[in-house]
């Protein structure tokens, strides 16, 4: 599975979704072809989901929204273990991810 | 009526004599999403420019600022009424200085003044993940979470204008402030 636009790109591979790029899209509705990928992902896979964050240079707050949809989630479903990797090279990251464990602490951030 | 104004009265009178000033118009155009990445993007650029002898600085100075840009010209995009966007930008002495003018209508007004009583009375890092558990179970727009962000993750001071404009028109004036981390060792 795969979408991509201009300047992003989000994928899957085995257990495993990728996000690339600049994500600055309008709201929940366009988004929702992103949230239902990382959710399908999240409802096939029974013991680990990672969110793989490390190419993704910006997301607006409509975006935050979106992870963090997902994250709550991953916290639904319980027998998931939800795996956000990350990097300090995009700041938005060390600022904004921090709250998705708030929200489920048992999340595994790595912020490399 | 008369103009109401809520969060830091201060920034209401800061001066952008030495900065940025754009206009961007309705008509050939097509004022839309886009231009709010776009924009935030030129104005990342142009500002961070003095700072890109430091790359780590440059970076962190940049996304800052394309941050809060990006959020305040989406939510003039969002919610404006026809007609133009005002945005005036300038760095004075370490602190990254902000503000965008746009009409918006007489609803939008006072839903909007509602969201910002309920964001200016609580800890907005608490109210930031409350308001996210409410967003996931209903799905809701237009909640403030892009302004929660700017308060709880990038420290932000804000202000808001309001005042009554002919045939039931609200001029929006939003100033902020982000004091830029000059101190990094990058």
């Amino acid at each position: 599975m795969e979408i991509r636009y201009e300047n992003f790109r989000i994928w899957t591979e085995d257990e495993t979704v990728f996000f690339d790029g600049v994500l600055r899209l309008a709201g929940p509705e366009a988004y929702a072809p992103i949230y239902s990928l990382a959710l399908a992902a999240l409802h096939e896979n029974n013991e680990r989901v990672i969110f793989d964050l490390t190419g993704l240079e910006f997301l607006n707050s409509s975006g935050i929204n979106l992870l963090a949809k997902l994250t709550i989630e991953a916290r639904t479903l319980a027998v998931v273990r939800l795996v956000v990797k990350g990097t300090a090279r995009y700041p938005w990251q060390s600022k904004s991810l921090p709250n998705l464990k708030k929200l489920y602490p048992q999340l595994d951030l790595q912020l490399a | 009526m008369s103009k109401t104004i809520l969060g830091i009265y201060d920034l209401t009178e800061a001066s952008f004599l030495s900065g940025a000033s754009l206009t961007l118009i309705d008509g050939p155009l097509e004022l839309g999403w886009r231009h709010s990445g776009l924009t935030s993007d030129f104005i990342a650029d142009a500002m961070a420019l003095p700072f890109s002898a430091s790359k780590t600085l440059h970076a962190d100075i940049h996304h800052s600022i394309g941050y809060l840009s990006n959020e305040l010209i989406e939510n003039a995009v969002k919610f404006r009424q026809p007609g133009k966007i005002m945005i005036e930008a300038c760095v004075i002495a370490g602190v990254f200085l902000m503000r965008v003018s746009n009409d918006i209508d007489i609803e939008t007004s006072q839903r909007f003044q509602d969201i910002l009583t309920k964001i200016l009375a609580a800890d907005p890092s608490e109210l930031l993940i409350g308001q996210i558990e409410a967003n996931a179970a209903s799905d809701a727009t237009g909640s403030g979470l892009g302004l929660l962000t700017l308060l709880a993750d990038y420290d932000a001071r804000m202000s808001w204008e309001f005042e009554p404009l002919a045939g039931d028109r609200i001029k929006l004036t939003t100033t902020a402030s982000l004091t830029l981390p000059l101190a990094s060792n990058g």
